[in-house]
C-alpha cells in the first residue's frame, strides 16, 4: 500500500527525516553545552565547553573501570533496578514505555532503510526489501502494544492515585498525553490498513490510511525532533546519562 | 541594590557540568516526594521536594541559557522568585533520602550543596543565623566561641591523652564544649581497652561541615588542611569519630580540599568497639533496663554508605546496642537507608529552626509508635535536635548516645570534671549504681554564647 500521500514523495520524506534529525542532533548539542556551563570538578575552575563536559561525563561514567560502567548500563539502564526497587508497578510501566518506544524507532529505521534499498533497488535486493518490510509488522503490532500497556499505565496511575494527581503538572500531563495519542494514532493507523494484529481489518479503510499514518509520524518526529530536546522530556537522554555517570548512583 | 542582583544570571560554577546534567535527568517520578522529612512536615510547600526544586532551577536556568534565551536574549531573574527558590533549596537537611530512592540515581546531597554556594556568591543565601559560620569558624575555630586551649578540658586527670600516635580521637566540638558526657564516655572506654589512643588538642579545628552543608566554602579549605596536615604530623594512622558529622567531613569533604596523600583511616568508634566487643575486651556489669531504639545519623549512614559499606555505616552501632545486657531493641519502621532525618543537618538547625523543630517531633513520634524509651544515636547534633523535638512535643522518650550506654554498662565513671563549660552542658544522661543504671535530664544551667548550633 502506499505510504507516501497528501504531495509527499519519497525524496521529500528522506529530506525531512535529514532536517529531523539534523534538529534533534542540534537539541542534544545545546543541552550538552549548557551542561558545559559546570564544572569538571568539584571546586575546579569553570571552562564553559561542550567537549569537556562530554570529557567530564566519561570520567565520571568510567571512574571505577569498565566493568562497573557495564553493570550500570545493564543492571541501572537497561533493567531499570533502581526503579524496581521502588516500585514494581512503575517498572512495569517504564520497561514497557523504554523497550515498546526504543524497538518502535528502531524498526522505524530499519523500514526507512529498507524504503531506500526498495526505492533504488540497490545491489538488487528491492524485493527482498518488501518481504521483510512485510515481516516487520507484527514486530511493530507486538511492540505497539507493549507501548499502549505502559502508557496506559501511566496515565492510569496519573488518574487514579491521588498523591500523583496532584503533583501532576501541565509537562507531565502533555508529555504523557502525547505518547498516549503518537500511541493510539499509530495503532489506528495500522487498523485502517487492514490485516492488524488481533483485529484483523475490522478498522480498514485503505483510502484514509496513508493520512493517518502521516499524522502519526508528524506527532512522532514532532514530539523527537522539536519537544524532546527543548523541554524537560530531555531526562530521556539525561537519566540514562546520570546513571552511567553516578555508576548507578550506589 | 535589588536591581543589580536581579540582573545577575543564575551562577553555576560551583556544579558540576554532570551535577548540571543530573538536574535535567529528574524524570518526575515524585518518588522523593514520599521520603522527604521536610516536606513530611510542610505539605503545603512542595517547592523542598527535591523534584519541584529541580524543575525551578532548570526554569531560573532556562531564562538565560534556553534556545528562546539565545534568540530573543536573557530574561532578568525575579528577586521574589530567587527569593522562594533561596527558601526552599535551604529547606533541605542534606539527610540524602531523595538520592537513595531516587530512580534517576541522582546524587542528591552533592547536588544540593553545590547548588547553594552558587546562590551564596549571587548574594541569595545563605539562611539565617548560618551567616554566621564562617565569621565564627574564622576567629574561633569552633561555632561556640570557645576557646580552642580548651579542647580537652573535660578529659579526667586520670586519663593519658598522648599528642602523637597512630590511634586518634577527634572530638569535635559538640563533644568538646557543649555534649561532654560524650567526650567523657569515649575517652573511658578507650582508656578502659586499653588503647593508647591520641587527640589534637587546641590543634583540633571544626570540622567545617557548616560551611560545606549552607555553601559557604571559603574557609573551608583552611580547616580541612589544617585537620589532615596536624593528623598526618602526629602519625596517625587510624582517627576515631563519635560524631557523625564530622566523620562524614573527614571521610568525604576534607580530601575534596587536601591536595596530598592522607595516609590515615577515618572510622567511626562504633565499629572500632564492635571489634573489641568481638573479640572479648569489652566487659559489661550494669545491665541497661530499657527499651532502646537507634536513630541512624544520615551522615555515619547513608552519606557513608557506598563509602564505607552498609555494615560499618548502620550495623556496627546496632551491634554494639544489642551486646548490651538488659537492653531490649526493636527498630523504628524507617531505619538504615530509609531511615527519617532528624532535621538538624544541612545548616537547617541554625536557618530555619521551626522546621528543624517538627521535624525532630517526627522522628520522636516514629520512636514513640514502637514504644522506645530510649532513642540511641551515634550524632551528638542528631542528639541535641531530637532532645529539642522531645521537650517540645513533651515526650517522655530520652536520647542517649552509644557510647555513653556502652560506659554506664561497662561501670566507668563518666562524671564530666569541672570545666568552664559544664554550665552549658544540656543532655540525658546515665547515671548508674553499681546495680543499676537510670535515665536522668541535665539541665543547661546557663545559655551560653551559642549564636548558632554546630550545623552537620
Amino acid at each position: 500500500m502506499a505510504f507516501y500521500t497528501l504531495g509527499l514523495t519519497f525524496n521529500l520524506v528522506i529530506v525531512l527525516t535529514v532536517i529531523v534529525l539534523g534538529i534533534w542532533a542540534y537539541g542534544i548539542y545545546f543541552n550538552f553545552k549548557k551542561w558545559g556551563l559546570g564544572s569538571t570538578g568539584y571546586h575546579d575552575q569553570l571552562r564553559n565547553s561542550f567537549w569537556l563536559f562530554l570529557a567530564t561525563w566519561i570520567h565520571e561514567a568510567f571512574k571505577d573501570g569498565v566493568w562497573v560502567f557495564l553493570r550500570t548500563a545493564i543492571l541501572d539502564v537497561l533493567l531499570l533496578r533502581r526503579t524496581l526497587a521502588r516500585s514494581p508497578v512503575r517498572w512495569v510501566m517504564h520497561m514497557s514505555m523504554f523497550y515498546g518506544f526504543l524497538m518502535l524507532a528502531a524498526l522505524s529505521g530499519l523500514g526507512l532503510m529498507l524504503d531506500i534499498i526498495e526505492h533504488f533497488n540497490l545491489i538488487g535486493l528491492a524485493h527482498q526489501a518488501e518481504i521483510v518490510k512485510e515481516a516487520l509488522s507484527l514486530p511493530f503490532d507486538l511492540f505497539g502494544y507493549l507501548l499502549l500497556i505502559g502508557t496506559i499505565i501511566a496515565l492510569s496511575r496519573r488518574i487514579l492515585l491521588k498523591f500523583v494527581r496532584d503533583n501532576t503538572t501541565a509537562y507531565d500531563a502533555f508529555l504523557i498525553g502525547a505518547v498516549f495519542l503518537i500511541t493510539i494514532t499509530g495503532f489506528y493507523a495500522e487498523w485502517m490498513r487492514g490485516n492488524a494484529f488481533l483485529l484483523g481489518n475490522a478498522f480498514e479503510y485503505p483510502i484514509y490510511a496513508p493520512h493517518f499514518a502521516l499524522i502519526h509520524t508528524v506527532l512522532a518526529l514532532g514530539l523527537f525532533c522539536f519537544v524532546l530536546p527543548w523541554s524537560k522530556y530531555i531526562h530521556v537522554i539525561a537519566t540514562p546519562m546520570t546513571l552511567l555517570a553516578n555508576r548507578g548512583g550506589e | 541594590m535589588a536591581d543589580q542582583k536581579g540582573s545577575k544570571p543564575l551562577m553555576t560554577g560551583y556544579m558540576m557540568s554532570t551535577q548540571l546534567m543530573e538536574v535535567d535527568g529528574c524524570n518526575r517520578c515524585q518518588e522523593c516526594m514520599k521520603w522527604c522529612p521536610t516536606f513530611a512536615v510542610r505539605q503545603d510547600r512542595p517547592g523542598i521536594t527535591p523534584m519541584y526544586k529541580n524543575a525551578k532551577w532548570r526554569e531560573l536556568m532556562a531564562k538565560s541559557q534556553s534556545l528562546r534565551a539565545k534568540i530573543f536574549g536573557p530574561k532578568p531573574l525575579n528577586d521574589d522568585e530567587m527569593k522562594q527558590f533561596t527558601e526552599d533549596t535551604y529547606s533541605c537537611t542534606t539527610c540524602g533520602v531523595c538520592g537513595t530512592v531516587c530512580e534517576a540515581g541522582i546524587r542528591t546531597v552533592e547536588l544540593w550543596e553545590a547548588m547553594r554556594p552558587n546562590l551564596v556568591k549571587r548574594g541569595d543565601g545563605p539562611m539565617g543565623k548560618q551567616s554566621f559560620f564562617p565569621k565564627l569558624l574564622k576567629s574561633d575555630r569552633n561555632p561556640y566561641q570557645a576557646k580552642q586551649e580548651d579542647r580537652l578540658c573535660w578529659v579526667p586527670k586520670d586519663i593519658k591523652i598522648q599528642e602523637s600516635g597512630e590511634l586518634f580521637y577527634f572530638a569535635g566540638c559538640t563533644a568538646a564544649y557543649r555534649q561532654q558526657a560524650l567526650g567523657v564516655a569515649t575517652v573511658r572506654i578507650l582508656d578502659n581497652l586499653g588503647a593508647d589512643f591520641a587527640m589534637l588538642g587546641k590543634d583540633e579545628w571544626c570540622c567545617a561541615s557548616a560551611l560545606v552543608r549552607t555553601g559557604q566554602r571559603e574557609i573551608m579549605a583552611e580547616h580541612a588542611v589544617h585537620n589532615v596536615d596536624a593528623l598526618k604530623d602526629r602519625g596517625a594512622k587510624n582517627v576515631l569519630f563519635a560524631c557523625a558529622g564530622c566523620l562524614r567531613n573527614a571521610a568525604v569533604d576534607w580530601p575534596m580540599w587536601y591536595e596530598g596523600y592522607i595516609p590515615y583511616e577515618t572510622m567511626p568508634l562504633s565499629v572500632f568497639l564492635r571489634e573489641k566487643i568481638r573479640k572479648g575486651e569489652v566487659e559489661y556489669k550494669i545491665p541497661l533496663n530499657y527499651r532502646f531504639t537507634y536513630h541512624d545519623p544520615c551522615h555515619n549512614g547513608r552519606h557513608l554508605m557506598h563509602l564505607k559499606g552498609k555494615d560499618w555505616a548502620f550495623e556496627a552501632a546496632r551491634d554494639c546496642i544489642q551486646s548490651i545486657p538488659g537492653v531490649k531493641f526493636q527498630d523504628m519502621v524507617r531505619n538504615r537507608a530509609l531511615q527519617r532525618c532528624c532535621g538538624a543537618g544541612g545548616g537547617v538547625k541554625a536557618g530555619i529552626p521551626d522546621l528543624a523543630m517538627d521535624c525532630a517531633k517526627a522522628r520522636v513520634q516514629d520512636a514513640t509508635d514502637i514504644q522506645a524509651e530510649v532513642i540511641a544515636s551515634t550524632c551528638p547534633f542528631c542528639r541535641l535536635n531530637l532532645i529539642d523535638g522531645r521537650n517540645s512535643a513533651q515526650s517522655p522518650i530520652k536520647m542517649v548516645d552509644v557510647v555513653e550506654m556502652m560506659a554506664a554498662s561497662m561501670g566507668l565513671d563518666t562524671t564530666i570534671p569541672e570545666n568552664p563549660y559544664t554550665k552549658f552542658q544540656s543532655q540525658d544522661v546515665l547515671v548508674c549504681s553499681p546495680a543499676e543504671c537510670k535515665l536522668d535530664t541535665v539541665e543547661r544551667k546557663e545559655p551560653g554564647k551559642d549564636l548558632v548550633g554546630e550545623a552537620h
